[in-house]
């Protein structure tokens, strides 16, 4: 095909799509609709993975010994985490340290404090595993120690929030099908509007000797286009919103003063986004326009 | 010898189970002006659209411009279709697109250089005598200049073939006749013509060959022809 052909297949395609504005209106909306809808999923997923990751790289376990033990007792823990060859490193908190961390997190309530020493705190140790897969055994292990009176570790609520996101997942891909398929029919309803409008003008061209494609392709530009400026609208609408989720949440956060949980800013995910959008919006584009022709352009 | 057009043993049966025609062998030479007569539904329409590859032949061959038009593909009919000028009796023009655009359009679909285009338009124009409406649009012009714009969308890419289905069928008999002198004048210049009619004014005048078909048979080939022959009980008659 010929450069010249094709730049009279893509305006035909914009007259097509320019003409037709009614329908190509409520086929972008709802192409929007569904990359917006696509996007609050994605998004969340992003979010929760980025979140487990931190959660994952964080400490795993940290045991807690009797508050009472004498150094030669907690020399004895000591040596059985460091005898463990699950264990790949870990970090002793003695009373002191213990202590200062807590008047750090504390910070102006301090006074709490008073009148309290460090011995009021247990030594701990912030163990490493090898492999995330170990920590159940480990921490079975380390509860059957004597000394350790505790062992806190976050497995429960990765294992949690894996699950939440697993289903979340799911239920977001049955959702987007469905709207996906939804889209396409609608794009494709469009484009049948078109040929009914122009099918004439096709049965002329055909009388000319134009081809099947010459005669296909503008339909198929008209489809692109309505995806591809709903996937446009999706994004700035996206982009805009999670914005200001974004930021309201980082300052919640912020004023309740947690690490808990984070939200990914703006420009981590724009690019991620654009790609899907842009991606999926020439797909469905695609789909809708050469159902249609199949079904109703009878060259 | 140059064989143009070539129906051999042609049968057309439509699924409705109209038998539309029934042995037609028909051979057109290069340079011949041919009228096809014969009353409505007797064939003609169906002939022309064989030619076309509109509809397909049941039985025969058909040999139109160097294709075998019964076994070729359906991606090949483009080009039979580029390879032939066709002239309809409701013109078919593009309504938002102006003379010049309608006519140029002929040659964007067959992938022309647009030097060739800007040089060929023009020439087509002139020849019908419409250079001066070229930026007009097609319902601003009278039944006779539409139809002289189909034409010189027909010929702009040079065919060796003028097929003119009813060409005059919308138009009054002087304008009429303006399209005929055209169509005469197009066959001087080397092309074939091919037209089915009614116009039995027309068709005696211009003494040309006749191909008349009734009944899905052809019943007389005559060159010089009337659009009636002599012959009373010939069935073109009836």
């Amino acid at each position: 095909m010929k450069i010249r052909t094709v730049r009279h297949i893509i305006k035909e395609g914009a007259i097509n799509s320019y003409r037709n504005k009614l329908m190509s209106l409520a086929s972008v909306m709802i192409v929007t609709a569904t990359l917006v809808v696509f996007g609050f999923f994605l998004l969340t997923a992003y979010n929760l993975e980025d979140n487990i990751k931190v959660w994952k790289e964080s400490p795993q376990l940290e045991a807690f010994c009797y508050d009472e033990l004498d150094d030669a007792q907690v020399q004895k823990v000591e040596d059985s985490i460091k005898n463990n060859d699950k264990i790949v490193s870990y970090e002793k908190v003695t009373k002191e340290e213990a202590f200062q961390k807590a008047k750090e997190k504390l910070g102006s309530g301090t006074e709490l404090l008073n009148g309290y020493g460090e011995s009021i705190f247990p030594v701990s140790f912030i163990i490493k595993l090898k492999d995330t897969a170990y920590s159940k055994e480990v921490v079975a292990t380390l509860e059957k120690t004597s000394g350790i009176r505790k062992v806190s570790y976050s497995q429960d609520t990765i294992d949690i929030i894996t699950r939440i996101s697993y289903w979340i997942k799911l239920g977001s891909s049955f959702m987007v099908t469905v709207f996906l398929i939804v889209s396409i029919f609608i794009i494709s309803n469009t484009i049948k509007l078109t040929v009914f409008a122009r099918r004439k003008e096709i049965n002329i061209m055909k009388y000319i000797g134009a081809t099947d494609w010459f005669i296909r392709w503008p339909f198929v530009v008209e489809g692109v286009i309505i995806s591809v400026i709903g996937a446009v609208v999706a994004f700035v609408i996206s982009t805009y919103a999670y914005n200001a989720i974004q930021v309201r949440f980082a300052q919640d956060l912020f004023i309740a003063n947690t690490q808990l949980l984070k939200l990914a800013k703006v420009q981590e995910v724009w690019s991620q986004l654009a790609v899907y959008y842009m991606l999926i919006g020439a797909v469905v584009g695609t789909m809708g326009s050469f159902l249609s022709i199949r079904r109703y352009l009878k060259v | 010898m140059l064989r143009l057009i070539e129906l051999k043993n042609v049968e057309k049966t439509y699924p409705n189970g109209t038998v539309a025609l029934r042995e037609v062998n028909l051979k057109i030479e290069k340079g011949e002006f041919v009228f096809l007569v014969g009353p409505s539904g007797s064939g003609k329409s169906t002939m022309v659209k064989l030619l076309l590859k509109e509809e397909d032949a049941t039985e025969g061959d058909v040999y139109v411009n160097g294709y075998d038009v019964t076994s070729m593909s359906r991606q090949e009919v483009p080009y039979l279709r580029r390879s032939l000028g066709v002239v309809f009796q409701d013109f078919r023009l593009l309504p938002n697109k102006t003379v010049y655009e309608n006519v140029a359009f002929a040659m964007v679909i067959t992938e022309s250089l647009p030097k060739e285009i800007r040089r060929q338009v023009p020439m087509a124009l002139a020849l019908v005598g419409l250079s001066r409406k070229a930026n007009m649009y097609p319902n601003q012009l009278s039944g006779g200049e539409q139809q002289r714009v189909a034409l010189a969308r027909a010929l702009v890419n040079n065919p060796a073939l003028l097929i003119a289905d009813e060409p005059t069928g919308n138009l009054d008999p002087e304008t009429s006749w303006e399209i005929m002198k055209l169509l005469s004048e197009v066959n001087h210049r080397g092309t074939t013509v091919i037209v089915a009619t009614h116009e039995k004014s027309i068709v005696d005048e211009m003494k040309k060959r006749v191909v008349a078909i009734s009944k899905g048979l052809i019943v007389r080939d005559q060159e010089k022809g009337l659009y009636r022959d002599e012959d009373k009980n010939s069935p073109a008659y009836n």
